[in-house]
Order: structure tokens, then C-alpha cells, then sequence
């Protein structure tokens, strides 16, 4: 029976990577829909990164402060040193996993609201220092950034897509097995009782704190990943909804799952643009913040626990 | 630097500290009896203001006697937020609270930009041309009137926590929870009514941030907010004399400190604008409390 259930998820996630994989070639290079799917890729990035976080007890509501820094060290540096962006996206990840060691440190010993808000405030401070340095991050008016690849080559936002779903792909692997890992099992004791972990002898600073960077350094990726794909960076990337999408994603998708993040990004962008196609700009986000409270209320473990509830009613 | 110039900016701060105590208290109060930060309380301060925008642009009374009518509709409108929001996930995890807060500020932002555009909105204060004069500094009417009345809000509301029997039920919620219903203390009535109240509070800071001269749009609500947060993180959950004397001191030195930090580097030959640090600067005074203190200057131990 378990195995079974093992089983039919291993095919869904199969099955979905082959669906990912050739959906350029069955719809051919559309523009408008690679950009979709490109953008789909990096939040499901960012979400798994801020779901990992999540899963020690700790959420971030500052997270685009490691998208943004993310994205402005991989610019910067792409355009002082001439580093291929493909390499400069992973300085850009390390970079924000040193603030976020940093940002660790601070928020280590804080309860649920006082992190939430400290975590907050920092995206807000990111937002000032980028804005006050206009020499080095070009103030209000942003930056620009060189492409992931080139436009002139042709078809080059089909070789952009497969990137970044290697990326994804790899991304995601590597948050399953730290899940899976003694790592993964120490922050869901943490997450439930921490003075219990700590008991039992879980070192609990060093595991935040490992929380703390690894999920910076991949947020950080998808924020170099993102601008490296619209080709500039402005201080917008500090905003208050790139901090909040993650947490729709995840919250919607289903919390502390490996599947939450990637399920909740496509069905919540899936909405996302079926309303853009109708013109809608705040019926957009009020809807967004309907469909949040009504997860938080009825469908606290998210879509990911749908077939399940089914289950339970008709067993 | 003119010692004019700082007293101006000390009565600024003063009056900006006045707002976050207002919405401090709010939160506080809701906090104590529930045991539920609503992290959308900044909305319900915008939707203060355009409750009384709207009232004083429809009717064209005096402003200041408009607040009375703005903190019964957002009294109203706290009491459907705290039933059909906070109730139903009461008790399931603190996450939880955080999450459905973030759907409540993407509602009420969105909701008052689609039907009053995201344009600024403003009042005319008759008094706005008034001004008192105490020496060499000149002080707005508005100010002294909401300095006025924050201190006849607090002295209410500290009358009415303290003497009437409402109060005291409220009260012995916050300190006990399941003693206080066992003592005949319909407790969920209570957390309805600690919301409401709170909403109200949150509508009269709205209101008065208006009508001294403030611009209300829908994204108004979230850097006050913030600082009330700061302000109760600082002077410690619960704690109502710690929010009045972290809500004085966060107006004060956001107002202050930029200035002190300029004329500091410009003993070095550096000119440079720090008021746009101003926000900054609450944090980093948060961020430095909560390291040395992660319960807050005036917080209990645990919570």
C-alpha cells in the first residue's frame, strides 16, 4: 500500500519532467509562453528554497532581500568582470547565502512574529542600501544585465528555458535529499518542539543557521537567474510581493512538501495569467488574497493533500 | 545644528510616535486577549483614513468629528475579520496567523485600489493654517490636537480596561484564558470585541494621520504598520506603558537620528541626505533590541 502510493508519485514526478521537457517542442518556440514557463521555473526555485526554510519553523517574510542581492551581485559582476552569467548566477547564490548567515545569526533565537518582522525589516534595509549607492547599483533606475544567452542567437529563449529547468530540476533533487538527510529531520524536530530537539542532543544554532544559508543561496540563484532573463535589475526586486509569492506558492501548493512549491507556483501562475488574459490588474491580487485566506482556512496542508481528503471521504 | 530646528523635529517625532502608539495599543490589546498578531493591522488603519475621507468629503463637518464615525465602521468591519478570518485557524499554529494576514493585506490593498484608485487622497484641516507659537518654534494646530487627543485615547481606554466590567473580563482573558471562561466569561465574545476595539484605534490613528495633512492611498498602511510592530516588539507584547514609551522614543529618534548621523559625517567633510534612512533606522533599532533581547526591553519571558 505504501509502496504504492510511493510509486504513483514517482510517476507523476516522471511524468511531469518528460510533460516539462517537451513542451517546447510540442507547442512550438512560442515567446509569450517559454517567458511564462521561464518565470514559472524560477519561482518554483525560489518557493522550494523559502519552503526549506520554512520547514525549521522559520518564515521569512523578507525573502526578496536574498532574491534581490541575488540578482544584483550576479549583475554587477557579469558587467565590472565579464563573467558568463551562468557563472555569475552561483556568485550571486553564494553572496546571498553570507547575508543570510548574517541575517541567521540575528534571527536564531527569535519566536514565529518577531523573525517575520525582523526578516521583513531586512528587505526594507536591502531596499535603502541598493537605492543609496547609486555608483554601484545605479540608485532607482536599476542596471542593466546581460542575457542568460545572447538574443541574437537564434531560438535563444528555448535554450534559456532547458537551462533553467536544469537548474530547477537540480535545485529541487538537491532540497529532496536535504529534506531526506539528518539535516531534513533535524528541522522538523526543530519546527515542533525546539527545546525537545535540543534535548536530544540536535545542535539547533547549527541547523537554523545551515537553514538559513542554503535557502538564501538558492533564492539568490533564482533572483541572478530572473534578471539575468529580463536583462536589468531595479531596486523593484526588494518589493513586498516578490517577498509574498513564495509563501503563496507554498502555502497553496502545501507546506513542507517537496511537491507544495512546484504544484503551488503552477496552478497559482496557471491563474495568474488566465485573469491577465481578461484585463484584470487588483481583481488579480484580491483574488490572490482570497484564495490564501481560504487555504489557510480550509486546506491548511494545501492542494498537495487534496487526493488524500478524497481518500479519507470515500474510503 | 539650531536648537529650533530640533525642537521642531522633536514635536514631529512626538507626533509621528502618537500614531504608532495608537496602532501599538490596537495590536496589543488584540494580541493579549487572543493571542493573534494580525499582521494586516496597517490596512485597517488605511481603511480609517479612507472612512474618513470619504465621510468628511460626502458630509463636510468638521474632520476631528469624524473619527468617532470611522471607528465604528472599522469597529464593524474588525468584528467580520476576527469571525470569518481569525477564529476559524485560532489555535492551529502561529504560522498559520501570519499566512492568513498576508491574504487579508492583499485584500484590502487591492479592494481600496480597485474602487478608489491608487491616486493620493487628502484632507483640508481648517485648522491647517494654525499655528501656535511657544518662543522661537512654531508648532501646527493639528499636532497639538492629535498629541491631545492620543493622551485623551489612552486615558479612555486605560479607564475603560480598568473600571468597567468589560474591561476586567477582557483582561482576565488575556491573563487566563480557560480561568476566565470558567468564571462565567464568555471568552469568544471577548476576542470579538478586543478586535473591534483594536480596528477602532487602528481607524482613529488613520484618521488623524489624515486630517493633520498626511495623503491616504491604499498603500499607506504597511510602513506605520511596521513601526507599531517595532514599537510592540520593543516595548514588549503586552505591555501597554512599554508601547507608549517605545512608541515616543521609535517617532523621536527616526526623526532624529538622520540628522545627527548627517551633521556626524559632516564633521568629516561628508554631505550626505540621511532622511531617506528614516524607515531603515526603525529597523535597525528593532534588529538590535531583539538581538540582545529576543523578548523585547519590557517582555515577559515566553510569551
Amino acid at each position: 500500500m505504501k509502496l504504492d502510493r510511493i510509486n504513483i508519485k514517482t510517476g507523476i514526478g516522471i511524468v511531469s519532467l518528460i510533460l516539462a521537457f517537451i513542451v517546447p517542442v510540442i507547442l512550438g518556440i512560442n515567446q509569450y509562453l517559454l517567458t511564462v514557463l521561464i518565470i514559472t521555473l524560477v519561482f518554483i526555485i525560489y518557493s522550494s528554497a523559502w519552503n526549506l526554510l520554512a520547514l525549521s519553523g522559520q518564515a521569512s517574510l523578507g525573502h526578496a532581500a536574498f532574491f534581490g542581492i541575488g540578482g544584483y551581485v550576479s549583475a554587477i559582476i557579469t558587467n565590472s568582470l565579464g563573467l558568463p552569467p551562468i557563472v555569475a548566477i552561483f556568485v550571486g547564490g553564494f553572496f546571498a547565502a553570507f547575508i543570510g548567515i548574517l541575517i541567521g545569526f540575528t534571527c536564531i533565537r527569535m519566536r514565529e512574529w518577531f523573525l517575520a518582522m525582523v526578516t521583513f525589516g531586512f528587505a526594507i534595509i536591502a531596499h535603502t542600501i541598493t537605492t543609496e549607492l547609486p555608483w554601484l547599483t545605479g540608485g532607482w533606475d536599476g542596471i542593466p544585465a546581460k542575457r542568460l544567452i545572447s538574443v541574437t542567437i537564434t531560438n535563444y529563449i528555448m535554450y534559456e528555458y532547458y537551462i533553467m529547468l536544469l537548474i530547477a530540476v537540480a535545485v529541487v533533487v538537491i532540497i529532496y535529499q536535504l529534506t531526506k538527510s539528518r539535516m531534513g529531520l533535524a528541522l522538523e524536530a526543530i519546527r515542533e518542539n525546539e527545546l525537545e530537539a535540543k534535548v536530544m542532543g540536535i545542535n539547533v544554532t547549527k541547523y537554523k543557521l545551515m537553514a538559513f544559508a542554503v535557502s538564501a543561496f538558492f533564492t539568490g540563484i533564482a533572483g541572478a537567474l530572473e534578471i539575468h532573463h529580463f536583462g536589468y535589475i531595479t531596486p523593484e526586486v526588494y518589493g513586498m510581493d516578490i517577498s509574498f509569492w513564495p509563501i503563496i506558492y507554498s502555502i497553496s501548493g502545501g507546506l513542507f512538501t517537496i511537491g507544495g512549491p512546484i504544484l503551488g507556483t503552477i496552478v497559482i501562475t496557471f491563474i495568474w495569467e488566465i485573469l491577465r488574459t481578461f484585463g484584470l490588474m487588483y481583481e488579480r491580487f484580491i483574488l490572490i488574497g482570497v484564495i490564501l485566506i481560504l487555504i489557510v482556512i480550509f486546506l491548511p496542508r494545501g492542494l498537495v493533500s487534496i487526493p488524500e481528503k478524497i481518500k479519507r471521504s470515500h474510503p | 545644528m539650531d536648537l529650533s530646528v530640533l525642537l521642531q523635529i522633536l514635536v514631529w517625532g512626538l507626533y509621528a510616535g502618537c500614531i504608532y502608539i495608537l496602532l501599538a495599543i490596537g495590536l496589543n490589546l488584540i494580541f493579549g486577549v487572543m493571542k493573534v498578531v494580525n499582521f494586516a493591522h496597517g490596512e485597517l488603519l488605511m481603511l480609517g483614513a479612507y472612512a474618513a475621507f470619504w465621510i468628511y468629503t460626502l458630509s463636510g463637518i468638521n474632520p476631528y468629528l469624524i473619527i468617532a464615525l470611522a471607528m465604528i465602521l472599522l469597529g464593524i468591519i474588525g468584528v467580520f475579520i476576527e469571525r470569518l478570518c481569525f477564529r476559524p485557524i485560532m489555535g492551529t499554529g502561529k504560522l498559520n496567523e501570519i499566512f492568513l494576514s498576508l491574504g487579508l493585506i492583499y485584500l484590502f490593498q487591492n479592494l481600496a485600489a480597485l474602487l478608489w484608485t491608487t491616486g493620493s487622497r487628502s484632507i483640508h484641516s481648517p485648522y491647517s493654517d494654525v499655528s501656535v507659537s511657544i518662543g522661537s518654534i512654531r508648532l501646527p494646530l493639528d499636532y497639538i490636537i492629535i498629541i491631545v487627543f492620543t493622551i485623551l485615547f489612552l486615558i479612555a481606554f486605560q479607564l475603560f480596561m480598568k473600571r468597567t466590567t468589560l474591561g476586567r473580563a477582557m483582561r482576565a482573558t488575556s491573563q487566563n484564558r480557560e480561568a476566565a471562561a470558567l468564571m462565567g466569561i464568555h471568552v469568544e465574545r471577548m476576542d470579538m470585541l478586543s478586535f473591534a476595539l483594536g480596528s477602532a484605534l487602528a481607524a482613529a490613528a488613520g484618521s488623524l494621520w489624515l486630517i493633520s495633512g498626511q495623503i491616504a492611498n491604499p498603500y499607506m498602511g504597511s510602513i506605520p504598520a511596521i513601526k507599531a510592530f517595532a514599537v510592540i516588539i520593543i516595548g514588549g507584547l503586552g505591555s501597554i506603558p512599554g508601547a507608549i514609551v517605545a512608541g515616543l522614543t521609535l517617532g523621536i529618534a527616526e526623526n532624529v537620528l538622520p540628522l545627527f548621523i548627517q551633521s556626524f559625517v559632516g564633521l568629516f567633510g561628508v554631505s550626505m541626505s540621511f532622511t531617506a534612512w528614516k524607515d531603515t533606522i526603525a529597523f535597525f533599532i528593532l534588529i538590535i533590541v531583539l538581538v540582545i533581547r529576543p523578548t523585547g526591553i519590557f517582555g515577559e519571558k515566553g510569551e
